[in-house]
């Protein structure tokens, strides 16, 4: 950071406290729900979220398309949903909390997600 | 007034919630014993100390809070807490009776030391409080839950998160509204998470026995040096997801430093590191 009257307000300690809260020296197997993936995946997280309501879980089962069609998904973003593809969907953004509900509403054991992320390497 | 008796330290994890609810005899078998019978201690440690209430911080899991506004911190201030529906139909709990007067008194004196939290009027509870509750707190003859609860959710899904010295000031600020309350109540303070567990990538279901007993140990004999992790520390020690055990060191915040277990458990198993201690912080002094 440039030196200027108003950055030397800023503290080394305040520095390392504005870094720490951003981890970003993670190796790649490991990742975060930040802001990256938070805006990349507001609508797939959208989607997912919907889930808890039961509603929402028969238009699922009914009408997939139907269901998506209410989220604004992308074209890409309603590929990975069709093809169940967790690595995609994960790398597209949707928090593993939402993720679950899709799960559930397709029949998904966690094992087989932990398979695929486990694969994607 | 109000004081603690002492504290929680437990994991929470859907797992709980599928062998608590398949019955004793797999809750007894040589896979879950490990973990049960150390919960069946705590829960026996409860009935002999009698806590009125029970105050658990917790984390959502994207069940009660979503991104279009997550709190930081939020506080239930509610009579009863429903139980949440993850997606697969909430289970067949009835909802756990809440304390609104204390709730309200601890968003006053949280803000009052400059915590600013959320205040909810209506939170359901998902398995954060309803994994690892039911072992310690349900009648089964009774069919209901025994002791009103006062829950506070942090922050431990969207970075930034809340750091984890931050979260020791929030327990001990959580230690002086309850000693503050006027009410003679004896209070036990749960914090629930963790330990290593990694859901995503190609690292996922890694578990760290090593650091999980020692964070244990840690917490338990120095606080306050968890206190100087930082989010990546953590993450790189026990995963992704473990950084819900600044939930523990919350906990902790709220107990005198001298306190210690009076159970502690450890158990890894599949994709979870599980944890569990119990704290007494009757005799201990602050």
């Amino acid at each position: 950071m440039p030196t200027t009257p108003e950055t030397s307000e800023l503290s080394a300690d305040y520095l390392r406290r504005l870094a720490d809260v951003q981890p970003s020296d993670l190796p790649p197997e490991l990742d975060l729900f930040d802001e990256s993936t938070a805006r990349r995946g507001i609508r797939l997280n959208k989607a997912a979220y919907s889930l808890k309501d039961a509603h929402q879980r028969d238009l699922f089962a009914n009408d997939e398309e139907a269901w998506m069609e209410q989220f604004g998904l992308t074209d890409g973003e309603r590929a990975l949903v069709r093809a169940r593809d967790w690595i995609g969907l994960w790398r597209g953004g949707m928090s593993i909390y939402v993720m679950v509900k899709l799960s559930g509403v397709t029949n998904t054991p966690l094992p087989e997600i932990g398979r695929q992320m486990r694969e994607s390497g | 007034m109000a004081r603690i008796i002492g504290g929680i330290g437990a994991s929470h994890a859907p797992s709980m919630e599928h062998v608590y609810d398949a019955g004793a005899e797999v809750r007894e078998s040589d896979e879950w014993a490990p973990l049960f019978g150390p919960f069946q201690e705590v829960s026996e440690w409860l009935g002999a100390v009698k806590p009125d209430r029970l105050v658990v911080i917790y984390n959502d899991h994207m069940d009660a809070f979503f991104l279009d506004a997550y709190p930081t911190f939020a506080l239930g201030v509610a009579e009863s807490y429903p139980i949440a529906d993850e997606g697969f139909g909430a289970r067949p709990f009835p909802p756990i009776a809440g304390d609104a007067s204390l709730g309200w008194h601890i968003a006053r004196s949280l803000v009052a030391d400059e915590f600013d939290i959320t205040i909810c009027q209506e939170l359901e509870v998902d398995h954060g409080v309803i994994s690892p509750l039911p072992m310690v707190d349900f009648s089964e003859s009774d069919s209901d839950w025994k002791i009103p609860i006062v829950p506070l959710a942090v922050n431990v899904n969207l970075h930034p998160l809340p750091t984890p010295r931050r979260c020791y000031k929030l327990g001990q600020a959580l230690r002086r509204a309850i000693l503050s309350y006027p009410e003679d109540l004896k209070v036990v303070v749960a914090g629930t998470g963790g330990l290593s567990h990694q859901l995503t990538g190609t690292a996922f279901g890694a578990v760290r026995q090593e650091w999980d007993q020692e964070f244990m140990r840690l917490l338990a004999e120095e606080p306050e040096t968890l206190c100087d992790y930082t989010h990546e520390q953590l993450i790189k020690l026990g995963g992704t997801e473990s950084v819900e055990v600044v939930n523990w060191l919350a906990m902790r915040g709220a107990l005198p430093v001298a306190a210690r277990p009076v159970v502690e458990a450890y158990y890894a198993h599949r994709i979870m590191g599980y944890g569990l201690a119990a704290y007494d912080a009757a005799g201990s002094p602050a």
